[in-house]
């Protein structure tokens, strides 16, 4: 497989470290280059780190529900940096409560983003989506 | 150690942080020191849990807080008499955290607009001292700030003139966890101030309690660090003034082991705080139901719930603080943390009069667990050279303190965590904590045997089997197979 950049980090005031490390470590072990830049990611810094590093996808983790507040704005962001044709990502609890996520995946993808994972999706699954949306299969 | 902070420089200090937000203004410690003095004594968290401590029970705790007051109280009320809880929290939402007020306002705003709250948690910044008032006045128990602020002083100053009667967190367990970028000093000298505050409080007849983050990041924490950290926040709020602290454990899910790191820590924490001469102080725990990932399950669920409860129960912990069945879902609904604090409220009633059978296991598991905690202690207090937040500072740059797993920059991350086959949290990379060689030898053997059982070498693999287990229903992450 050839250099694949992919751009990973938790938005918003959230800091939830764990899974964020897991999948730093997964997605590198299946080959891509991660640039992972942690908890608490400005929708700026997101932004910025993936015109430095070419990113072909961009992974945004949610985990303390206000990824309503946090994401709303974002793939406009990117559309302004030129950004259009880079992947976006989101997964995690994303809402505060229990709530359909038919409903919370309309809601992630009229914001602009191409998939949404739940709760509890494992590694495997994006690194899967990841192949099939750039084309690695 | 330094004594407490001197009292110009404190209220020279306290004018810049009531500054900070428009609510600041309203604060006044005499007025919030009358109006805690006019409050029932039941309301009272700290007089509450001395009682609790004394009948030998478990009290119950849920976390709860949405983002518009009136929904906020009716959910306390919910979980007052639906859920009986024994005590009361107000979990503060992730952006007064960070004390981002002006996303906190915007977020109260777009609640009202949706009719739904949008935040994780009450922005009591944001609505100040008399609306936390009417939440203290519509509730019949004590009321306790939960929520995860590198820099509390203003959240302090408004909640507890507002009469909350405890406060949650400290100068390392709501920074190592919670911030990427919060210096350590920065974050223990504006829980110094905190402390102080509460001090302030004491020394005018109002007992405000205190209580020691325990879980850290919630997942495979040795409880030797566990147990070091909350010695050093004791000492650190005794040293200001505090008069009743609560050290806090988060479960780990082996009972032999939960037990054992509850009672070693206290008696652990009796022993510094008799050495440093600090003797009228309360002294209570709080164990908190596992703070893992969660089963989607929602029986499933219950189960972990329920071992924490017995955990917690059999430990005779003063109080626990209680999950729920939408934990791997996120933020609850009311209905289910309830269910939360039933589940709990049988198990802790059920096992009341039961004590956990002291076995062999146990006394070697406390022995050598307070060996550890000890190990890191003493060399903190070393490299302080009689300055403790300098010691605390050193000791995690040097990673003599190391908790796995943290988002802070000033957290040296070099240990790794492993449950050995009994489902024990043993340490696979020990970083730089300053274990001697029997410490090391008793951790590699207990792990050198489940690598055995398991037919593979102990690895990063293996912890993160352990991370997702309870998860997908076991203790022990089993290796996957293809």
């Amino acid at each position: 497989m050839k250099e694949v950049n992919l751009v990973l980090g938790v938005i918003g005031a959230d800091v939830h470290a764990i899974g964020n490390k897991i999948l730093e470590y997964a997605l590198t072990n299946a080959g891509f280059k991660v640039h992972n830049l942690g908890v608490m990611v400005s929708q700026e810094e997101f932004v910025k780190a993936a015109l430095e590093t070419d990113a072909k996808a961009v992974l945004v983790s949610s985990l303390y529900g206000h990824g309503e507040i946090d994401c709303r704005g974002l793939k406009e962001k990117f559309i302004e940096a030129g950004l259009d044709d880079v992947l976006l990502y989101v997964g995690g609890n994303l809402v505060v409560g229990k709530q359909d996520f038919t409903e919370v995946e309309r809601k992630f993808k009229a914001m602009g983003f191409d998939r949404v994972f739940p709760p509890g999706t494992m590694p495997e699954e994006a690194i899967q989506a990841l192949k099939e949306d750039l084309g690695l299969m | 150690m330094k004594g407490k902070i001197d009292l110009e420089k404190f209220l020279q200090t306290r004018k810049e942080v009531l500054a900070a937000w428009p609510t600041g203004a309203e604060v006044s410690l005499e007025d919030g020191i009358n109006y805690h003095k006019a409050l029932p004594p039941e309301k009272n968290f700290a007089v509450k849990l001395k009682k609790v401590k004394e009948e030998g029970i478990t009290a119950i705790q849920p976390r709860a807080g949405v983002a518009l007051l009136n929904e906020h109280i009716a959910l306390l009320k919910y979980l007052e008499k639906e859920g009986e809880a024994d005590f009361l929290p107000t979990t503060i939402d992730s952006y007064t955290r960070q004390n981002r007020y002006q996303e906190a306002q915007r977020g109260i705003e777009e609640s009202l607009a949706e009719g739904r709250s949008m935040l994780n948690g009450f922005p009591a910044v944001n609505y100040g001292v008399y609306p936390c008032r009417k939440i203290i006045e519509e509730v019949n128990v004590p009321v306790q700030v939960r929520h995860g602020t590198p820099d509390a002083r203003l959240l302090a100053e408004i909640t507890l003139a507002g009469g909350f009667s405890s406060f949650e967190g400290g100068g390392i367990t709501y920074n190592i966890p919670y911030a990427k970028e919060v210096p350590l000093r920065k974050s223990i000298e504006d829980w110094q101030y905190v402390d102080r505050l509460i001090g302030y409080y004491a020394e005018h007849g109002v007992l405000i309690n205190r209580e020691s983050f325990g879980p850290l990041t919630g997942t495979l924490v040795p409880p030797s660090i566990t147990i070091a950290i909350n010695i050093l926040e004791l000492l650190l709020a005794v040293e200001q003034g505090v008069k009743s602290f609560t050290l806090g454990l988060g479960q780990c899910g082996n009972l032999n082991q939960d037990v054992a790191a509850l009672h070693g820590m206290v008696e652990l924490a009796e022993e510094y705080l008799k050495r440093f001469g600090f003797q009228d102080v309360d002294l209570t725990t709080v164990f908190h139901q596992w703070m893992g990932g969660f089963p989607q399950d929602e029986a499933r669920a219950f189960a972990v719930i329920a071992w924490g409860a017995v955990a917690a129960a059999l430990a005779k912990a003063n109080k626990v603080v209680v999950k729920t069945p939408h934990e791997a879902l996120g933020v609850p609904t009311k209905e289910a943390n309830a269910q939360g604090l039933k589940t709990t409220r049988q198990i802790v009633n059920m096992l009341k009069d039961q004590r956990f059978m002291v076995n062999e296991e146990y006394l070697l598991e406390k022995e050598m667990m307070k060996k550890e905690a000890r190990a890191i202690v003493e060399r903190t207090l070393e490299l302080g050279e009689g300055d403790l937040v300098a010691g605390i500072e050193r000791a995690f740059a040097a990673g003599v303190i190391d908790v796995p797993f943290a988002p802070s920059r000033f957290n040296l991350g070099k240990i790794l965590p492993a449950r050995d086959d009994t489902g024990a949290v043993r340490i696979l990379e020990f970083g730089n904590l300053p274990f001697d060689s029997e410490i090391r030898e008793f951790h590699r053997e207990r792990l050198k045997r489940r690598g055995e059982k398991e037919g593979r070498e102990p690895s990063f693999q293996m912890v993160i089997d352990d991370i997702y287990a309870i998860g997908k229903g076991m203790l022990v992450g089993k290796p996957r197979t293809k």
